[in-house]
């Protein structure tokens, strides 16, 4: 049968964690609504004023109608979020959301918020592209769900070459999906959900997108294709466009968190941040006692934060990460909630290399939590190896297969060396020192484990 | 006679000039030199005190003009001074005039005459090869259409009159020795080797003429591609303009080449989507389109060799441009990189990277300096909108060669069939990216055009695009020996992709293209063939095929102009 399904079923799966109280969920229900009833009447002001002014302009722009749905499957999703988790394991509206991302009309395409706040700048010396430059764009469905659309990059069988640098790879649509996936089966729930797309690109983005700077990147290309850029990148002459075939494009949609207007969130810089110069090192990277003055700073030193970060730093070891510069927390949740791991498109680059610095946070502080070794175990054994579940789960997604083979064999082999790191920290400081009993496990009862 | 003793007698004041030094001794000089000039002609009097005076004189020189080595070539290491207009000013008039003379006294006369014996000599050789070895390109070679001569060159068809090329760079006249030995020889009747001790490259500037820039089996030309390849590279420089990177090379002999690195591999095509103008500059291209143009016995573009750089030494360790020194730095796979600085493609995510610091490049022989001998620019009538969405007027109006016919310099001698040629050229190459083309000033509209800047060639060899044709298939003219040629090379015995992969065998970068990029110039050749044959029976043979294999004489070029219809 199923081993997905098998893993699921695990006790180690079905912990039930305790209801959350009131304020440990992010929303409220009343305030939402409020919120998308209030933007949808905003959306269908403007629409009736752009649509005058195309007219006058000669533009065509294909209009859709909002429809206001109260039970959409993105607004169960953000009243899902709670200090735990982004979504619970049983929460319907994640595979919902997951269809409604797949198929669902999209009435609108725009820049990115971090693309906007640039304003056009582009300075072609920048070594290290602010996120903004990045080619991605954010679709509005019909219920009014918003995802990043990220365009594919890259073929799934081509390498990062040996010679690229962390911070000037490819973002990769098939390493969100599959990050997405990873992290769900990892147990971890801190990636919003992410589904593949063929979109469309002159029918789905370029016919409505109200946005003249966005228009103006679309073009045909000699072999007749559908083809749009990076404005920056294409200026700077780094990047050249992506084309659809004729029109439709391979992209990851990843669901969008609730506006920061109602649900704020910070944005901290990881402590084993890298340098992002070619030639510079960070201190975690020459002094192996970094961890302990890591341990004694705040937030570090009290609650889960450290293991969290560590939780963070195997899921980037097992996706082979390098760029994960910042980490996101929802404020209303202070330090006790957990991290986002938004932006994975950097993952998944090289199958053949393991880069063992990725696990730095583990290797230097020599402590893991329970659940999450527990799990990590389970995941090693041969009835629930982690490729045969990440394969089966990666099935789910349209654009399949996401991952290539070797990929799929290389979560396994980084999956035995982050087993033998803990293990080499078990002998040298003994299990107490290494595997902690992590607060949120400690708040449920032990007997519903078994 | 009576001109050549004033001649003479001129250059003596003059030399004297400089070997005196002192401004009284030549005050005092002067008047007894000019009766004894008047008296005999004094043909060995500069001798005497040559040999050991001159590097002081020249030694003035240098001291005189701050940047000795740019007087013949500029390299323009400071941007935007692509033209080097002002090299020109800096040199000394005077000096030049003084030394000119000298050296064509004993350059002169004997360069045509040298030349003849060479080619003879080396096309006799290339015949034995032939014949022993079974070498195809050798028998091309042999065949009575690549034997034509050339028309008799007067003063007016070469480049040079070798006594311009006496400033060529003085430094390097100290320490290579060759005035020593010139000097030498100056009694000898033979009298060879003065001008063979000149490097190569200025030998390559000396050849050129208005029909070509190197002569068929010219040694001097095997001799510079392979001072391209082993010559100790002495600095480097980023070229300005352009968009792509590009760097100056400057040798040991001081020499110079423009370095393409490689970008891609040989394998990649060109991705469909790309436009001609994003496409990437390939250094085996430039390699490539050298051969070709030989194998078309075209000759219209500068000599080409590949080779393997070491970025440490051969680049970084030796560039005084703080641009492009920074750009360097160590991968992750530890292999040396860097990227430069220009408008296209230079950036991080397309750093040039060796293993673990050599990087393949083509290097490509500079023409002479500009301010030495001009270069007219000229718009091609083809060239392509460069916009993603405009088109030319080219592409929509069908007729359009028949204004262009009309409009000078096209409507009358060879500029016409030029472009052509260059056409038929391009379009073997599958090359969009010809938006202009250069002459020579001094030749005016009767000469051949340049074809430089081939790297955006050979970019897919899947596809033939038809519209570089479009030339040809408008205008329906070609020379006849063009025509004569390409049928030639159409033939198995003579087959267009197995020459030129013969003659590419030599270079150091071998195989530069894979199969299928030969392959395609066959196919392509079979193309243009096709298109010529459609004009013919259309157009009728007489109005297509310009004969200009018969009565080819200085003075009547002009009967080539197109007929009007």
């Amino acid at each position: 049968g199923s081993k997905l399904g098998r893993l699921f079923d695990h006790p180690l799966y079905n912990i039930q964690s305790p209801a959350p109280g009131p304020q440990e969920t992010l929303l409220q229900e009343e305030d939402l609504v409020q919120h998308y009833r209030k933007k949808v009447s905003h959306w269908e002001r403007r629409i009736k004023l752009y649509s005058k002014a195309a007219a006058i302009s000669n533009i065509t722009v294909t209009e859709h109608e909002v429809t206001f749905d109260p039970g959409a499957s993105w607004l169960k999703f953000h009243l899902g979020i709670n200090r735990y988790a982004l979504y619970s394991r049983e929460d319907a509206a994640v595979p919902q959301l997951l269809e409604d991302m797949q198929g669902m009309t999209v009435i609108s395409a725009d820049y990115t918020q971090d693309e906007k706040a640039l304003k056009g700048a582009c300075d072609c010396t920048q070594v290290v592209k602010p996120s903004g430059h990045h080619l991605k764009l954010a679709l509005k469905m019909r219920n009014y769900a918003k995802a990043m659309f990220k365009p594919m990059r890259q073929q799934r069988d081509t390498e990062t070459p040996e010679d690229v640098f962390y911070f000037v790879d490819f973002q990769r649509h098939n390493a969100e999906i599959a990050a997405f996936h990873l992290d769900r089966i990892l147990d971890f729930r801190r990636v919003p959900p992410v589904a593949g797309r063929l979109v469309n690109i002159t029918g789905e983005v370029f016919q409505v997108a109200h946005n003249e700077e966005l228009r103006a990147v679309f073009f045909t290309s000699p072999a007749n294709n559908s083809c749009f850029f990076a404005k920056c990148l294409y200026v700077c002459k780094t990047e050249y466009a992506v084309c659809g075939g004729p029109d439709l494009l391979e992209g990851s949609l990843s669901a969008y968190l609730p506006s920061l207007s109602i649900a704020p969130r910070i944005s901290i810089p990881n402590p084993w941040i890298r340098s992002y110069t070619f030639t510079g090192r960070e201190e975690w990277e020459v002094n192996p006692f970094y961890c302990d003055n890591i341990k004694k700073m705040y937030p570090y030193n009290s609650g889960d934060r450290l293991l969290n970060i560590i939780d963070m730093s195997i899921f980037d070891f097992l996706t082979s990460n390098m760029d994960r510069h910042h980490y996101e927390i929802f404020t209303k949740f202070g330090d006790e909630g957990f991290l986002l791991h938004l932006d994975n498109a950097r993952g998944f680059g090289k199958h053949s290399l393991d880069e063992m610095s990725i696990l730095a946070p583990l290797s230097q502080c020599c402590m893991i939590k329970r659940s999450t070794l527990l799990r990590l175990r389970l995941l090693a054994r041969p009835e629930f190896r982690l490729s045969d579940v990440m394969r089966e789960s990666l099935e789910g997604d349209s654009l399949r297969p996401i991952l290539t083979e070797p990929h799929l064999s290389a979560l396994d082999r980084r999956l035995q060396k982050v087993l033998r790191t803990v293990q080499r920290c078990v002998r040298r400081l003994g299990e107490d020192e290494v595997i902690l009993k992590d607060f949120a496990e400690s708040t449920r009862s032990p007997a519903s484990a078994a | 006679m009576k001109m050549i003793l004033l001649r003479k007698f001129r250059v003596l004041i003059l030399m004297v000039f400089l070997v005196a030094c002192s401004m009284h001794i030549m005050v005092d000089l002067l008047p007894k030199l000019e009766r004894r000039g008047g008296g005999g002609g004094g043909g060995g009097c500069s001798c005497s005190h040559a040999p050991s005076e001159e590097p002081r004189g020249w030694g003035k020189q240098v001291r005189a003009n701050k940047h000795p080595l740019r007087i013949l070539q500029d390299f323009s290491s400071e941007p935007g001074s692509n033209v080097s207009s002002h090299s020109l000013e800096r040199v000394p008039g005077a000096a030049d005039r003084a030394h000119a003379p000298r050296r064509l006294e004993h350059l002169g006369p004997r360069g045509d005459r040298k030349r003849q014996i060479a080619q003879d000599a080396a096309a006799a050789a290339a015949a034995a090869d032939a014949r022993l070895q079974g070498s195809r390109l050798a028998a091309l070679y042999e065949h009575p259409l690549y034997r034509r001569s050339l028309p008799p060159l007067t003063d007016e068809d070469t480049l040079f009159n070798v006594n311009a090329d006496i400033r060529f760079d003085p430094k390097a006249a100290e320490e290579r020795a060759w005035t020593n030995q010139g000097t030498a020889e100056e009694v000898s009747p033979a009298g060879g080797p003065a001008d063979e001790s000149y490097p190569n490259w200025l030998r390559f500037h000396i050849g050129i003429n208005r029909y070509e820039l190197y002569s068929r089996h010219n040694p001097v030309i095997d001799a510079l591609l392979k001072d391209l390849v082993t010559q100790k590279i002495t600095s480097v420089a980023m070229k300005s303009g352009g968009t792509q990177l590009k760097l100056i090379m400057t040798f040991q002999n001081y020499g110079q080449a423009l370095f393409k690195p490689m970008k891609q591999t040989r394998e990649q095509e060109t991705p469909p989507d790309f436009f001609y103008f994003s496409d990437f500059e390939r250094h085996n291209a430039e390699i490539a389109a050298f051969h070709l143009d030989k194998v078309l016995d075209f000759r219209r573009v500068p000599p080409v060799a590949g080779r393997l750089v070491n970025m440490t030494k051969e680049i970084r360790d030796v560039t005084q441009d703080k641009k492009l020194w920074r750009t360097f730095f160590i991968s992750p796979a530890n292999n040396v990189c860097f990227y430069g600085e220009c408008s296209y493609y230079c950036s991080t995510e397309h750093a040039l990277c060796g293993k673990p610091d050599q990087l393949e490049g083509s290097l490509a022989a500079f023409l002479p300096d500009l301010a030495l001998a001009k270069r007219k620019t000229w718009r091609n009538p083809w060239r392509r909108s460069y916009h993603k969405r405009k088109k030319a007027e080219w592409e929509v109006d069908p007729d359009y060669c028949e204004e262009v016919k009309q409009t000078p310099p096209y409507d009358s001698g060879t500029r016409l069939l030029n472009v052509i040629d260059m056409t038929i050229l391009n379009f073997l190459r599958g090359n969009m990216d010809r938006h202009h083309y250069e002459t020579f000033e001094k030749f005016g509209n009767e000469t051949v055009i340049i074809h430089l800047d081939n790297g955006r060639g050979f970019g897919k060899h899947s596809h033939d695009e038809i519209s570089i044709l479009v030339p040809l298939s408008q205008c329906c003219r070609v020379r006849k020996s063009t025509h004569l040629r390409l049928q030639l090379l159409a033939k198995e015995e003579y087959k267009l992709s197995v020459l030129v992969a013969e003659s590419m065998a030599r270079d150091r970068l071998t195989p530069v293209l894979i199969q299928p990029h030969l392959d395609a110039m066959d196919r392509r050749l079979r193309l243009v063939l096709n298109t010529l044959s459609e004009c013919i029976e259309k157009e009728g043979h007489s109005y297509v095929v310009e004969d200009d294999l018969q009565g080819r004489h200085g003075a009547d070029r002009g009967h080539s102009a197109p007929r009007r219809r």
